[in-house]
């Protein structure tokens, strides 16, 4: 009950490719994410979806079905928009029901829906306010108790959590979450925030310029990246993508007038693939302060000078140049109180996780 | 098929005045077009004549005291309204209590039709019994204030009448834009010591030029399509002294079985207006996009 | 400090003489009008213009309103005043109704060409009257409906409906279009979508709308003379004849007293909803 399979889409403003030829499959009960960044398509693919807009070329089926040519009232979805779009002369109340009212539900069954989701989103005592009348949280809940009310078989989330405050955007992030384990049901759900793609993901689709770059669990997209833009879209503080030369299957790495090699875990391969330079990917908890129980082929030990240090708290980023690259590193709160003290230190390299780019497309090339 | 005419029917609501648009607006003013390079005269006649109308309206010297009067009307009555308008707008600005029965009492003259102007100000300014008589009476037994039937005057009557019935508008308009201008903007134009007169003139102002220009547009288009007030106020008179072009065309296409003429001189208000409003539109439109 | 505080009073007192000065002018014709239209013809004749009349003749009011002569017949003002409200009534519901359709369409359904569609509209609104007053009468004239109150209804629609349609689009294209998603995803439909989404939201554009179109209309004189016939013109036009009408002696009282009652139903409605006068007369001049 629930299903999305989307093939070969495409949607032209005029002269503007907007998604050029997309292809997904959403299980059935998926918490799908689009993430990418604004211009990247993925609102009119959701749009799309919804029914909001025509498509240029292409299929959507919904259990099967083929909807794509179907109003959005026939297709059974909900969506929470990002400005929750709540009706500004109608009772939080009527918001909730005006959806079952269009489809002539009987007034019970539509008083007790009301009931029953006010109860489930905790907002029974605003249930006579007007929208103008709720905080910017509370208007995010009737949003999405407008959507769960018509029990549909898709909820699609447009940015949802844009508009809230830092706090309260992670405490709705998490409530989400819950609901959707509690229901079960299918959700979109757009963001271009990537943090919250791996949060509540279960599976991702990278976008950019109309198309995907990578669909996959938020594991696979944050360790097995399809390619530099995803790996530099995912993940916070971003990759460190440091230019080096390649000596037979190793990387050159310099630092402080001084020449390293570093192994790297697929190292026949990139001799085999004949390039003489490649762009190393690796992740600034990669590198860190020197942990005696690490150790194998893949780790090593350079110097870093510091040129810059930010405490997070758990832990502290610091900025260094390797290769004329600015890099960052993922120190504990101590070595980044020394680094910030001495301005140079001795770090860890563990290459185990590195992935390699081509220098020009930005393909992967070790995978 | 319901669905379909579901999706139609957006285009559906907007056929009609589309169609209607296209024929009552675009179409007429090809008509009249057409029919100011014929000969016609009590009836449409479709014998073309080429630029003999406007050949004919150029000659015509009811037709260029109606430009002359166009002109200095447009001019002067542009001038005081806004000067007019702007003052009340800042004088009122000055946080004035009660400025809303104030407001009232400009801008109500705006709410009544030309014709009602021109009957009472036609009275007022009746050179028996108006305001000659009242200043002769105080003992002034010489005043003399009849520009009414005054051939050279009559058409200053009319800027009289206009001004009093518009400039209560363009104090809205300022008031409103004045109202609108950034609190902070004034602020910031304090602290770096301009007094009052500095931060209208060089703050506040230049930030109200849209208003301005809004203004312009909107009382040019009053002057150019004034009809019913020199009606009513002069009838066009003493003569055709204080003919306007819309009195112009409307005698000639109704009265005097001119239709041809009519025409033509409707064409030429046409292209006036379109001299103004193109621009403005255009930059306006522009502005909004960007 | 006190030297600034004394002259920002004298400042102040000088403005609002100013305004108060300026106010007085702007109330004289008024004033004039209603002190003149309670004289009697000798009062007139020997009094001042601004002086407040001996008592409280009325005559001059029922003569304006049933038997003073405006052109042709005699019967006053009345049938004329009727007329105007036959005209405006149907006229001002009429095109705020088809203005709000439009603007819901131009602002949350727009389609190839609407911009396009809502340019031309705006231009409209500006072109002056006398370009299509020739063709529009033969157009009456073809339909039957020349110098009938019908024919007047008509083109007051048709030249109304660009500015209620500006009015109401300016307004619409305010509220966000998500609106209309989340509702069509309720399963609301177009008219449904109006109904429960936008009418709900629109009472002040309507009034906006309804006190515009209700002042243009009962003030126009140039669609009235050009398109009514005897007994079907509106009380402008009425009136000018009224004024205009050289029989016997000029009766200012009476002249006066029917200026009033042409000017009373628009000054009432000014009197009583005065913001949306004023928000209609800016709207589209002052950006929107």
């Amino acid at each position: 009950m629930g299903s999305i399979k989307i093939q070969q889409l495409t949607k032209s403003f005029g002269d503007t490719e907007v998604l050029k030829g997309i292809d997904l499959d959403i299980k059935d009960g998926e918490f799908l994410i689009l993430v990418g960044p604004s211009g990247c398509g993925k609102s009119t693919l959701m749009n799309s979806i919804a029914g909001l807009e025509d498509v240029s070329s292409g299929d959507i089926l919904i259990d099967g079905n083929n909807v794509t040519d179907l109003s959005p009232k026939e297709r059974d979805i909900a969506m929470v928009f990002q400005s929750y779009a709540l009706y500004p002369t109608m009772s939080v109340s009527r918001n909730i029901s005006f959806g079952l009212e269009m489809r002539k539900v009987p007034k019970a069954e539509i008083e007790k829906t009301v009931a029953d989701v006010s109860q489930l989103l905790q907002i029974e005592h605003l249930l006579d306010r007007k929208p103008s009348a709720l905080s910017g949280g509370q208007r995010q809940r009737v949003a999405m108790g407008r959507a769960l009310a018509r029990n549909p078989r898709v909820f699609l989330f447009d940015e949802p959590l844009s508009n809230l405050d830092a706090k309260l955007r992670v405490e709705m992030r998490t409530e989400i979450k819950k609901l959707h384990k509690r229901l079960g049901t299918t959700i979109v759900y757009v963001t271009h925030d990537q943090v919250e793609a791996m949060t509540l993901a279960d599976r991702i689709a990278v976008m950019k310029d109309g198309q995907v770059q990578q669909f996959g669990t938020p594991y696979e997209i944050y360790n097995n990246p399809a390619n530099r833009f995803v790996a530099d879209f995912m993940g916070s503080p971003p990759m460190n993508f440091i230019e080096c030369v390649v000596l037979d299957d190793k990387l050159v790495i310099e630092s402080q007038g001084e020449k390293f090699e570093l192994h790297i875990k697929h190292g026949e391969r990139l001799k085999q693939a004949g390039v003489e330079t490649v762009i190393l990917g690796i992740r600034p908890e990669m590198i860190t302060e020197p942990k005696p129980h690490v150790a194998g082929a893949l780790v090593h030990s350079l110097p870093m000078q510091v040129d810059v240090t930010e405490p997070m708290g758990p832990d502290t980023i610091a900025f260094g140049q390797w290769n004329g690259t600015e890099i960052q590193a993922r120190l504990s709160p101590e070595a980044g109180v020394e680094a910030q003290a001495t301005g140079l230190i001795k770090v860890q390299v563990d290459t185990s996780k590195a992935v390699l780019f081509d220098a020009f497309s930005g393909a992967r090339i070790d995978a | 098929m319901f669905d379909y005419l579901e999706k139609q029917l957006p285009k559906l609501i907007m056929a009609p005045t589309a169609i209607v648009m296209l024929v009552c607006m675009y179409g007429f003013i090809g008509w009249t077009a057409v029919l100011s390079f014929t000969k016609s005269r009590m009836l449409p006649q479709w014998e073309f004549v080429g630029w003999e109308q406007y050949e004919r309206l150029f000659a015509n010297p009811r037709w260029h005291v109606a430009l002359d009067n166009l002109l200095v009307f447009t001019l002067l009555f542009i001038i005081i309204a806004l000067l007019l308008g702007l003052m009340l707008a800042i004088l009122l600005d000055r946080n004035i209590r009660n400025d809303g029965a104030l407001r009232t009492i400009y801008l109500y003259p705006m709410a009544v039709s030309f014709i009602v102007t021109g009957t009472a100000w036609k009275w007022i300014l009746n050179p028996g019994l108006g305001i000659e008589k009242m200043v002769r009476d105080l003992g002034f037994t010489d005043f003399e204030f009849r520009w009414l039937v005054d051939p050279d005057m009559a058409i200053y009557t009319i800027v009289i009448a206009a001004v009093w019935q518009s400039s209560g508008f363009v104090m809205a308009m300022f008031l409103a834009g004045l109202r609108g201008v950034d609190d902070s903007l004034i602020k910031a134009a304090q602290m770096d010591g301009a007094s009052t007169f500095r931060t209208y003139w060089h703050v506040i102002l230049p930030v109200m030029r849209p208003v301005f220009f809004g203004a312009v547009v909107i009382l040019s288009h009053i002057a150019i399509k004034s009809f019913d007030l020199v009606q009513s106020l002069t009838g066009g008179g003493p003569g055709y002294s204080s003919d306007l072009p819309a009195t112009f065309m409307y005698t000639h296409a109704f009265s005097r079985a001119q239709m041809g003429l009519g025409a033509a001189s409707a064409m030429v208000m046409l292209a006036g207006v379109m001299a103004i409003i193109v621009p403005y539109l255009y930059s306006e439109l522009r502005g909004k996009k960007s | 400090m006190r030297a600034s505080t004394t002259s920002h009073k004298l400042y102040k007192t000088l403005f609002i003489t100013l305004l108060l000065a300026a106010a007085l002018v702007y109330l004289a014709p008024l004033y004039v009008m209603l002190t003149t239209s309670f004289k009697g013809i000798e009062e007139i004749r020997n009094g001042n213009i601004l002086a407040l009349p001996d008592s409280l003749n009325t005559s001059a009011w029922s003569k304006a309103w049933s038997s003073a002569c405006t052109g042709g017949d005699c019967y006053g003002l009345a049938p004329y005043f009727w007329n105007s409200m036959r005209i405006v009534l149907p006229a001002v519901l009429i095109s705020t109704v088809i203005g709000a359709l439009n603007g819901y369409v131009l602002s949350q359904w727009r389609f190839r060409g609407s911009n396009f569609l809502f340019g031309a509209l705006l231009f409209g609104c500006f072109i002056p009257f006398q370009v299509i007053l020739l063709p529009m009468a033969m157009l009456l004239a073809w339909l039957g409906l020349a110098n009938t109150v019908t024919g007047l209804v008509l083109v007051h629609v048709i030249y109304g409906v660009a500015f209620t349609t500006l009015f109401f689009r300016n307004y619409y294209v305010g509220i966000p279009t998500e609106l209309v998603r989340a509702a069509r995803l309720d399963g609301a439909g177009f008219f449904a979508i109006f109904r429960h989404v936008f009418l709900p939201l629109s009472s002040p554009i309507i009034v906006v709308s309804v006190i515009w179109q209700f002042t243009q209309i009962w003030n126009d004189f140039l669609f009235g003379v050009v398109y009514s016939g005897p007994g079907t013109q509106p009380i402008t036009v009425a009136l000018n004849n009224l004024v205009n009408t050289t029989m016997g002696g000029k009766e200012y009282n009476v002249d006066m007293a029917a200026a009033v009652i042409a000017a009373l139903p628009t000054l009432v409605v000014y009197l009583v909803a005065g913001k949306y006068f004023v928000r209609g007369l800016t709207a589209g001049a002052v950006k929107g």
